[in-house]
């Protein structure tokens, strides 16, 4: 066989995780090659380590059948990688051609830029992909989807003997994609390109694929042709594992808490309508950019929703910022700890008490007793661990942090708790103890909606789980009858 | 699990923050006590306190305004412009304390009027504030016709207002109104709501606003303070001098934006003192009389506070960091 690429026992470690554990499989030369696997199945790693960004801790490359360390991403390009990231890596100040000729030697005659090469080189390119649009706008003005294409594009342009496309129809419209399978068919059929692809859309791969690898929690599963396999059977293969269901108790109540009508925030989310009861936790599931955070942000008044309407109790609310949410009873645990909820030049305890602030006043100045006393309560209760609270929070570990983050809005007694992503970035020991914090104010008739995209999370904690896909609510599983494979269905809004 | 509760607001329990910059401070008094015996002379130490009030007064909202992770570059202006105003208004027979308030009103209108386009209209605060230094710049000249303004007529003289200029026993009084607006100001950034508040929005506008707080305000509060503190260092220099120069406060931002940052407070915002910034001030007012009693020539002057700002904050990097890898 004439394989271009061969993975053999590739390993890669961070620290005590493992992303990738002894995974071995081919690729065929001029072949569109499917990886597939759930998010943390280790394909962005797998690819990383493709592009040069990490190195293998152990195992080998062979590329054309040589043993190949790829040391760097400029060694990468040099053995003939192209790699198009799901997020977009293009300077919006300038036009597209520049963009497309960006660190190429091409762009030059002589000293000077070759503006007209440039100008018409583009004009063909652009032509291909039916992008109407003229070589010198600028990239900044294009929409999401135009760019990836741009991207796609620059790839494309310098004819590299492996394509690899990491998600690269996430933002494309079904015409723009048409266009794009269009093109890699032509890429594949003309010029021998090998074309790996990485999609959460199971109808894309069976459609443009030759031949699927699956990868499942770091581990090589199988590589099987698109001809020898259904969609159904591809589903099982990703998800494979047992269900670790663990039997929580439901704390849900009939009391409505929150109604949410036909949530609508344009290029986000539409439509979104759920309901709340006391006592409830509902999860939220799907993939990455399915518009699940973006939802808890609007209900939570940071980005304006264009239409909808919020009942809480069954009165309607107008929540137009934080402030606003916070005096209706809501809290949020957004998913981007650091940029979003640490303020990095404070203390462990005024990170803890910033929004319960309020309460630690007497007359004008800060209580010193009453917020230690206070801080004293919130260590014990949510078991912060930490040496001084008047050290700055990034003294703490990932899952400290996180319980601080908890508990600055536990201790304001919320009545509807929004968590994004709850345990990213976290070990398994706090992990479970913030699963045993969120059922105890569930228990209390606090209502809670939990965002992750960790199937087994939502099982473990939530009553209900909503799947959102592009977007939009696409169905709901109760917990009883939650499984994996109608979950994938539902995320990757197939059959 | 070992618990130290200290105060909320109290740098950690080993880390004194102002550490750096102190020493910096004690350096060039101890060199200068040592090298000319006169700067010691009691009567020397006030004359450099009370140099350093109307810079002193105006670093406390710059302080405020850079905590916010903002700049004004309007402080100058604001302090010239308004000056002016209120000189023409007392020379032409208006009551000085109508003058004193309709000055103070104008410096929060201006620094209103800042803070809101640098939040509201989200532009940059460095564009923004250069627009009014120019312009408020413009109006000091245009409404004193290019001269200077003084010789106050005796009966309003007589005022209170020019009482801030005089002394109390051997101490100027706007020493000790100085020393008071420190005082009020580190209890308020350390100890209420706002400061709390004006910190967090520096430290992570994103997160203080997902926390609640609303940023846009804590930052149109500290324009407006530093507004206010500029129109009363401007009175507090017809009080002492009685008459205002048409260039007065030109050239003054950067005094001030200098005494803040050797304060140590962080332009990235966030981090910062009103200690630190109250010896930072100190620091501008000691290295200035220093050289005029070591008679350094005039053009070399601020050639010399431009190599002292560098190392001085060099010097308070290098044993921050010190201090924190031990």
């Amino acid at each position: 066989m004439d394989y271009i690429i061969s993975f053999e026992n590739i390993t890669k470690k961070f620290g005590g995780t493992t992303a990738l554990s002894g995974v071995s499989f081919n690729i065929k030369r001029g072949e569109v090659h499917c990886l597939c696997g759930e998010n943390g199945a280790g394909k962005s790693t797998l690819m990383n380590i493709c592009a040069g960004v990490i190195q293998p801790t152990s195992g080998v490359i062979r590329i054309n059948g040589q043993e190949t360390k790829i040391t760097g991403v400029s060694h990468s390009e040099k053995l003939g990688f192209s790699i198009v990231h799901q997020e977009v890596p293009l300077c919006l100040n300038m036009s597209i051609a520049h963009n497309i000729f960006l660190g190429s030697s091409k762009s030059t005659k002589g000293i000077f830029l070759d503006e007209k090469f440039m100008e018409k080189e583009t004009e063909i390119l652009l032509k291909e992909f039916k992008l109407n649009r003229r070589p010198s706008d600028l990239v900044g003005d294009l929409s999401i989807a135009e760019q990836s294409i741009v991207q796609i594009a620059k790839a494309v342009y310098f004819k590299p003997k492996i394509l690899i496309l990491d998600e690269p129809t996430a933002a494309l419209t079904n015409d723009q994609r048409e266009v794009m399978f269009d093109i890699i068919k032509k890429l594949k059929k003309e010029i021998g390109t090998t074309i790996i692809y990485i999609s959460h859309r199971l109808e894309e791969i069976m459609e443009i694929g030759d031949t699927i690898t699956v990868l499942r929690d770091g581990q090589f599963v199988k590589t099987v042709s698109v001809a020898d396999i259904t969609v159904d059977e591809l589903v099982s293969l990703m998800v494979g594992r047992e269900l670790s269901n663990e039997h929580a108790v439901s704390y849900k109540t009939g009391e409505r808490l929150l109604k949410v009508n036909n949530l609508t925030r344009k290029g986000e989310f539409e439509n979104v309508s759920f309901e709340l009861n006391k006592g409830e936790i509902l999860g939220l599931g799907g993939f990455v950019g399915a518009g699940r955070s973006e939802v808890l942000m609007s209900i939570f008044g940071f980005n304006k929703p264009d239409s909808g309407e919020i009942f809480i109790e069954d009165k309607p609310v107008n929540i137009k910022s934080p402030a606003d949410a916070i005096k209706q009873g809501l809290a949020l645990i957004p998913e981007n700890r650091r940029d979003d909820a640490l303020i990095e030049p404070m203390t462990i305890m005024q990170n803890a008490q910033m929004v319960i602030l309020k309460d630690l006043i007497k007359g004008v100045l800060i209580d010193k007793k009453l917020s230690n006393d206070k801080m004293d309560e919130m260590v014990n209760k949510y078991k912060i661990k930490a040496n001084n609270v008047n050290l700055p929070i990034l003294t703490l570990s990932g899952g400290n942090q996180q319980k601080v983050i908890i508990a600055r809005w536990i201790s304001n007694n919320p009545k509807i708790l929004l968590c994004d992503e709850p345990t990213r970035g976290i070990d398994v020991g706090a992990k479970a103890e913030v699963y045993s914090i969120l059922r105890s104010i569930a228990k209390e008739g606090i209502g809670i909606i939990v965002v992750s995209s960790e199937l087994p999370e939502l099982l473990a904690l939530s009553d209900r789980i909503l799947v959102m896909h592009e977007g939009r609510i696409t169905g709901q599983m109760m917990r009883e009858e939650a499984t994996e494979e109608k979950f994938m269905r539902l995320a990757a809004a197939v059959g | 699990m070992e618990k130290k509760l200290a105060l909320p607001f109290k740098k950690g329990n080993k880390s004194f923050k102002e550490f750096g910059v102190l020493m910096v401070l004690l350096g060039i008094v101890v060199v200068l006590s040592i090298v000319t015996p006169s700067f010691l002379r009691p009567q020397n130490i006030i004359n450099v306190i009370r140099q350093m009030t109307e810079i002193g007064v105006m670093a406390i909202g710059m302080t405020m305004v850079i905590i916010c992770a903002e700049i004004d570059l309007s402080v100058g202006s604001i302090y010239g412009a308004t000056a002016m105003i209120a000189a023409l208004m007392i020379k032409s027979g208006i009551s000085p304390t109508l003058a004193f308030i309709v000055s103070l009103c104008i410096g929060a209108l201006i620094g209103f009027v800042n803070g809101f386009l640098s939040t509201k209209a989200k532009m940059p605060a460095f564009i923004v504030t250069l627009g009014t230094m120019q312009i408020f710049r413009s109006i000091a000249y245009a409404v004193s016709g290019g001269k200077s303004i003084g010789a106050f007529s005796q009966e309003s003289q007589a005022s209170w207002v020019f009482g801030i200029g005089g002394n109390i026993g051997p101490i100027p009084l706007q020493i000790i109104i100085m020393i008071i607006l420190y005082i009020v100001t580190y209890v308020v950034m350390k100890k209420t709501r706002v400061g709390f508040n004006i910190y967090a929005t520096g430290g992570n506008k994103r997160a203080a606003s997902l926390a609640g707080i609303d940023t846009d305000r804590m930052k149109i509060i500290s324009f407006v303070s530093m507004g206010i503190l500029s129109a009363f260092a401007g009175m507090i220099s017809i009080a002492y001098l009685k008459s205002v120069p048409t260039t007065a406060g030109s050239g003054r931002e950067m005094d001030v934006i200098a005494a803040v940052i050797l304060g140590g407070t962080s332009m990235n915002g966030g981090r910062g003192s009103i200690l630190g910034t109250f010896i930072g001030a100190t620091i501008m007012a000691v290295v200035r009389n220093g050289m005029v009693l070591l008679s350094v020539p005039a053009f070399w002057q601020s050639g010399f506070i431009g190599i002292i700002i560098i190392v001085a904050v060099l010097m308070d990097t290098w044993i921050t960091q010190r201090k924190s890898v031990r």
